[in-house]
């Protein structure tokens, strides 16, 4: 075993991790091995460098984790609650929009020509046939002499 | 923020902290990935600090406590080191040989199989044990010629 190089033993398993045995064998090879002595001392400092890497720690702020729970919960609530709320929520402006404008339409497809119709009604009532004919020569001018008549005729009755 | 953005991405099956974690390890990736990588470390780019930390290294057994300022040292030192790494190989020996991370954990934190996570481990703890001791025989040849 003493011939054998210890390399490999080396790169497998972090120097700190290596078992009693194992750091054994390489205590005796690297007594006699040059190249490995250098190979051990080598990855005995990356140990250490690398240790002192890994416990430079970034923590991170206190209430990270707070706050992406809570974000994380309130999305979860979102998501749980059924479909079709979930539907009225977005579209509930939609929907207020079309009633309103089917609101609109409405009265002024019923309230606001009913109103002109009776109006027309009126006026047709005015220009009636009828009337037209019963009050026909009502408008014209009494002649001179139909005046003169009139008012003479209720003298005379009045003697 | 990423996190944030991508919530409705999480189903809830497994657990926050590995979703974030993925996240995590994913954005991490992207940016070291941008970062031009340098292709060798040698002995003339090391900090006068960084001399002394390899200094007192050699001399110790690596059994006692570091410095604060030690630390901060070596983890330069392990920036520019890890620099000749790939970000997946990166990231497998930080965790394995850094964080002591089993390599079940690795694979799940990640989403690579197991034997991938070995391969790369393997790969990258031989290229930085290699990188430094490269980086250790040009000390030890410039401590030698001074001596000479």
């Amino acid at each position: 075993m003493k011939d054998k190089h210890i390399t490999e033993i080396l790169d497998n398993v972090s120097i700190a991790a290596l078992s009693e045995s194992e750091m054994n064998e390489v205590r005796a090879h690297v007594l006699d091995c040059v190249s490995c002595r250098a190979a051990y001392e080598a990855a005995r400092v990356s140990a250490v460098v690398l240790k002192s890497r890994a416990r430079t720690v970034i923590e991170p702020s206190p209430f990270f984790h707070t706050r992406v729970m809570a974000a994380w919960r309130e999305q979860q609530a979102v998501e749980n609650v059924p479909a079709i709320f979930r539907l009225w929520k977005s579209a509930k402006v939609l929907v207020s929009s079309m009633a309103l404008t089917t609101a609109a339409l409405a009265v002024l497809s019923f309230v606001v020509p009913s109103r002109a119709v009776a109006v027309d009604d009126q006026t047709a009532s005015v220009y009636s046939a009828e009337s037209v004919i019963l009050d026909q020569g009502a408008d014209e001018q009494m002649t001179y002499e139909q005046v003169l008549s009139t008012i003479y005729a209720d003298e005379d009755e009045a003697r | 923020m990423k996190a944030y953005t991508q919530l409705g991405s999480f189903e809830g099956r497994g657990s926050l902290e590995g979703w974030l974690t993925r996240i995590a390890t994913n954005t991490c990736l992207n940016m070291v990935r941008g970062a031009k990588r340098r292709p060798e470390l040698t002995d003339s780019d090391l900090t006068d600090d960084e001399h002394s930390w390899l200094d007192q290294q050699s001399a110790s057994d690596g059994g006692e406590q570091p410095s604060v300022e030690n630390s901060l040292v070596a983890t330069d030192l392990a920036d520019r080191l890890l620099a000749v790494l790939s970000p997946e190989d990166q990231q497998a020996l930080l965790m394995i040989d850094g964080e002591e991370a089993s390599i079940k954990e690795v694979a799940e934190a990640t989403g690579w199989s197991e034997s991938k996570v070995k391969v790369r481990a393997f790969r990258a703890r031989r290229k930085v044990r290699e990188a430094m001791d490269k980086l250790l025989s040009y000390r030890n040849k410039r401590a030698d010629s001074a001596a000479d």
